[in-house]
Parts: C-alpha cells; structure tokens; sequence
C-alpha cells in the first residue's frame, strides 16, 4: 500500500516537472532579444560603411563616389550579419 | 519638468567643478548612480557569500542564483575555455543590470540610456576580444576576415565586407542597449503626462497603460543585460575558437 503511494505520488512530481520544463520552452522570453538584435545588426552595418566612406572621401578627396560605394557595401554586410545571426539561432 | 519627457536625461553637476586640462571630470548624477550601482553589486554580493551555509537565506540564493545563471549562459555560448573571462562577463552582466534597474525607481537617473556609456563599454569589450584574438592565434586571427572557399576575384570585395561587419559590432552592441532604454523611458514619462493633462476624467485608460508598461521596461531591462552579456559571450567565443 505504502509502496502504491510512493509510485503515485512519484508519478505526479514528475509530470510536475515535465510540464514546468514545456512551459519554459514555450514560453522563451529570449525571442524577443533576438528580434533586437536582428534590427540593430541591420542598421550598425549600414551606418559603418557609410562612416567608412565619408572618411575615405575626406581623405582622398573623391567627394560623392566612396560613400556611395561603402554605403552599398555596408547594406550588403548588415544582410550578411542578420543571415548569419538568424542562422545561429536556429541551431 | 513633467512637461519633457527629455529632462530626466539631462546630466548635470553635483559638487564643484573637476578641470583636467581641456577635460571636465567632475562628479554628475550619471557618475552618482553608477557609484550607487556598484556599491548596490558589491554590499549583496559580499554579504551573500559570506555565509555558506547549507539552507541558504536570500541574499545567498539571489547570489548563487546569478552565479549559475551565467556560468550557465558563458558554458552553453562560449565553451569551456571562456572560464577564465567568468569574472569580466559576470561583473559585466550585473553592472548593466543594476544600472537598468535603479533606472525604474522613480526619480532615479538611467546611466544606460545615454549613449556614451553604452557606447564606451562595447568599445572596451570589441578592443579586449580583438586582443584576445591576436593573442590566442597571432596573425592567423586575420582569417576572420577570409572566408574559406570564396573566388580570387571577390575576395577583396568579401574581405572589405567582413571588416565592415566586424567593425559593426561595436555599434550594435551600443545602440541597442541605449535605443531600448531611452524609448522606454520616453514613452513612460510621456504616458505619465499624459495623465496629468487628461485629469481624473480620461486619465484612467494612460494610467492603465503606464502600470502595463513599467511591468514591460522591467522585462526590458533584464532582457537587455542579458543580451549585452550573451553577445559579450558569442564575441568571446569567436575569437577563442577560430573557425570560419
């Protein structure tokens, strides 16, 4: 009898914590971080090129061109950095 | 001073003013709450590991809570050989934490939402792991930037974006932590204006809304640190273990 009500009872601590740990997969707060970061990897990629560029242009004195061309090359680098994060986050 | 919801930002002077050369240093209320936030990590901490005893009180679970937490977040980002950075991270970790946190008492100032900290701390990180880096791998740290199996004729374009991407860091890391911290806190002082105006008629529903919010700023907060960390942690992990 004794024995039956430890199994029983064994038994309902355990779904307890089946159950805690399901909701603490569901319920991952730490999407919403993710979607921070995706956002600010986007637009700090942009804005270093473009600051790259400025100061190339300040430099070697090819007003428009540079920042223009690292503006491009700094969108392409914040695509690559949210591919690369997002990947990371599906492992 | 309800009026703008930009003054609770505004640094100013407590005491006399310190001049080093060109530099003004003196003490400001963002250096007063950074002093406080510290002071706040160092009297729990001490005083919740000073005792080990087997049934531990609160301040001893709160301490070795935060401890397994983020030995836990550097084991499962960074591996086993990030141990030794334990210290940095952990401090790191809960310095942003408190900062935000003392920013949700009411009267208090956010060091966080000003850009400079943020930005200060993030640069301190990006030089700390680049020189990590180049002392774990020398100059082969460089290969960061060369990815494997890419055309001779991309290259240089490959390898201008990748320096682009790295220098970025920095600024993501910065931004984000400041942009969360200061919007929040606008949009709380300007709820909170907003009931005043309306009056005890209409005030009821932005009321409502501030109650809701600070429940969210409190989630913000934490989450941020958290992220601040775990992006210190993955930085880390990169330069430890080189593998493009």
């Amino acid at each position: 009898m004794s024995k039956d009500q430890f199994k029983t009872r064994l038994q309902i601590a355990k779904n307890k914590i089946s159950k805690k740990n399901f909701y603490k997969k569901t319920q991952n707060s730490t999407s919403i971080g993710a979607a921070f970061k995706l956002s600010t990897e986007l637009v700090s990629a942009v804005a270093v090129g473009t600051i790259i560029g400025f100061i190339l242009d300040n430099t070697f004195d090819t007003k428009p061109w540079l920042i223009i061309i690292f503006f491009f090359v700094g969108v392409v680098a914040g695509i690559i950095n949210v591919i690369r994060s997002a990947k990371k986050m599906q492992k | 001073m309800a009026a703008n919801p930009m003054s609770q930002f505004e640094v100013y002077r407590i005491g006399p003013e310190i001049k080093v050369g060109a530099f003004d240093i003196s003490f400001t209320n963002a250096s007063l709450f950074m002093v406080i936030s510290s002071l706040a990590i160092l009297i729990i901490f001490n005083l919740g590991s000073k005792k080990n005893s087997l049934l531990p009180n609160k301040l001893q679970l709160l301490t070795e809570l935060s401890y397994n937490f983020v030995s836990k977040m550097i084991g499962d980002t960074a591996g086993s050989k990030a141990r030794p950075y334990f210290a940095f991270i952990f401090s790191l970790f809960m310095f942003v934490l408190f900062c935000n946190m003392f920013g949700m008492i009411p009267y208090t100032f956010t060091v966080t939402s000003h850009i400079i900290v943020t930005f200060m701390l993030a640069t301190f990180i990006f030089i700390g792991v680049t020189i990590i880096g180049f002392i774990k791998h020398g100059f082969g740290y460089l290969k960061l930037f060369v990815p494997s199996g890419v055309p001779i004729v991309l290259l240089p374009l490959i390898v201008v974006i990748e320096i682009i991407s790295y220098l970025s860091r920095p600024i993501s890391l910065s931004v984000r932590l400041f942009a969360n911290m200061m919007a929040g806190h606008t949009m709380m002082k300007v709820f909170g204006g907003f009931v005043i105006s309306l009056g005890i008629v209409g005030g009821w529903l932005p009321l409502s809304f501030s109650v809701a919010l600070t429940g969210l700023e409190i989630l913000v907060a934490f989450l941020q640190a958290y992220v601040f960390a775990i992006l210190t942690c993955i930085y880390l992990n990169d330069a430890l273990n080189l593998h493009h």
